[in-house]
């Protein structure tokens, strides 16, 4: 199969991936987009014979980072305006997403960054610790503390639902 | 009471033990109803976590996932044949992209496109075969000539690079044949990067030359001479 007809047959599982780490679906497939484009630009550093599910993880989990340090520099600079000027509807609208979440997005939402794509990767996405370990870039000791504290906090604030 | 710390219990719920470890750490769940209340409320996270984003995977990706992979997939293959069956399988490759822009209509073969498919084969015409004949390397254009090199086996051959599609077409008789196609650096999405499509044109050029590119005057007398293989 051609480097694109793999891709594509990855596309199903790098979309659950992007909405387990985004806070909504439009982000997560503009996030699933963005990394397409970005193996596509980047196929030449793809090593024929590697899993190329863990380098399609790997891209797009560095995208999300990127773009979450962006979205925070960019929350920072503008915050002070935008609450003036749009506070009735980014308000409403807030409230309005709380609601349609589930419980099972808030517990996710609510974990730092690095426990939630600990959790992605292995509980969502059924990855082995050594590939989730590889595809984050740190020891397996690593990971294995932020699954545990991860989970710990996901079985507490999931409590009385779960 | 017992030695099974937090870790060794999810690991054992998401398959990491090893079997001997397996084993203690099962016998230790068995005499401490505890620890199997633990275990049980991990297991009942992993499953509440994939079966809510299990229908995610499930359902049909949009659209324009597949397009994007579909365009980058226009691309014939860069080696050389190098026999009747590899040739002829390089004809099925060709034909196959072109099905797939003709069926989606990103990329149609048609009067107005730029290369038309005749006896099987993928030939210039248009403003692209005008452009191939008689523009000279880096002139400006709405299609711009890279390099001009004579190919191994004789005749002339040519790398492009405009709007819509970038690629090397190699003189035969009086038409040019597309040895490569991928698009053109005018998309606008941004998704094709001079430099992992020039790479690819590059590598495409490396496997035909023989000699080093034309230079200006050669490739003048080329051009004059009608690209006849002895120019």
């Amino acid at each position: 199969m051609s480097f694109e007809a793999d891709l594509l047959a990855l596309v199903p599982r790098l979309r659950r991936f992007a909405v387990s780490l985004s806070h909504d679906r439009s982000d997560a497939d503009d996030l699933c987009q963005a990394a397409i484009e970005r193996a596509l630009r980047a196929r030449d550093q793809w090593q024929a014979g590697t899993r190329l599910d863990s380098w399609m993880y790997r891209i797009m989990r560095n995208l999300w980072i990127d773009e979450g340090r962006t979205r925070q520099r960019a929350a920072k600079t503008f915050v002070a305006e935008e609450a003036g000027a749009h506070v009735g509807f980014a308000g409403d609208r807030q409230i309005e997403a709380n609601v349609m979440l589930s419980d099972v997005d808030r517990a996710m939402q609510a974990l730092p960054d690095e426990q939630r794509e600990a959790i992605a990767l292995v509980l969502v996405e059924g990855l082995s610790y050594k590939q989730a370990a590889e595809i984050l870039g740190v020891p397996m000791g690593t990971l294995t503390s932020r699954l545990v504290r991860g989970r710990g906090a996901l079985i507490e604030l999931m409590g009385e639902a779960a | 009471m017992s030695d099974i710390s937090e870790d060794m219990l999810i690991a054992l719920c998401d398959g990491e033990l090893d079997e001997v470890t397996r084993r203690r750490v099962e016998r230790a769940i068995a005499d401490d109803p505890a620890l199997g209340e633990r275990l049980a409320a991990h297991r009942l996270l992993r499953d509440r976590l994939s079966a809510h984003y299990a229908p995610v995977e499930q359902e049909p990706p949009p659209e324009r996932f597949a397009a994007l992979l579909r365009e980058a997939a226009i691309v014939t293959p860069i080696v050389r044949p190098r026999s009747r069956r590899a040739a002829w399988a390089m004809g099925g490759a060709i034909a196959a992209s072109l099905l797939l822009g003709i069926g989606f209509g990103r990329f149609s073969v048609g009067e107005g496109s730029p290369v038309a498919v005749r006896d099987g084969r993928m030939v210039a015409q248009g403003a692209l075969a005008s452009a191939l004949d008689t523009q000279l390397a880096a002139a400006p254009g709405a299609v711009e000539i890279g390099v001009s090199f004579r190919r191994k086996g004789g005749g002339w051959c040519r790398s492009f690079d405009g709007a819509d599609l970038a690629g090397v077409a190699c003189r035969d008789g009086d038409t040019w044949q597309m040895q490569q196609l991928l698009p053109g650096k005018g998309r606008g999405t941004g998704y094709r990067q001079a430099s992992s499509s020039d790479s690819r044109l590059a590598a495409t050029v490396d496997a035909l030359i023989v000699g080093d590119p034309a230079d200006p005057q050669t490739e003048a007398r080329a051009r004059d001479g009608g690209w006849a293989a002895g120019q």
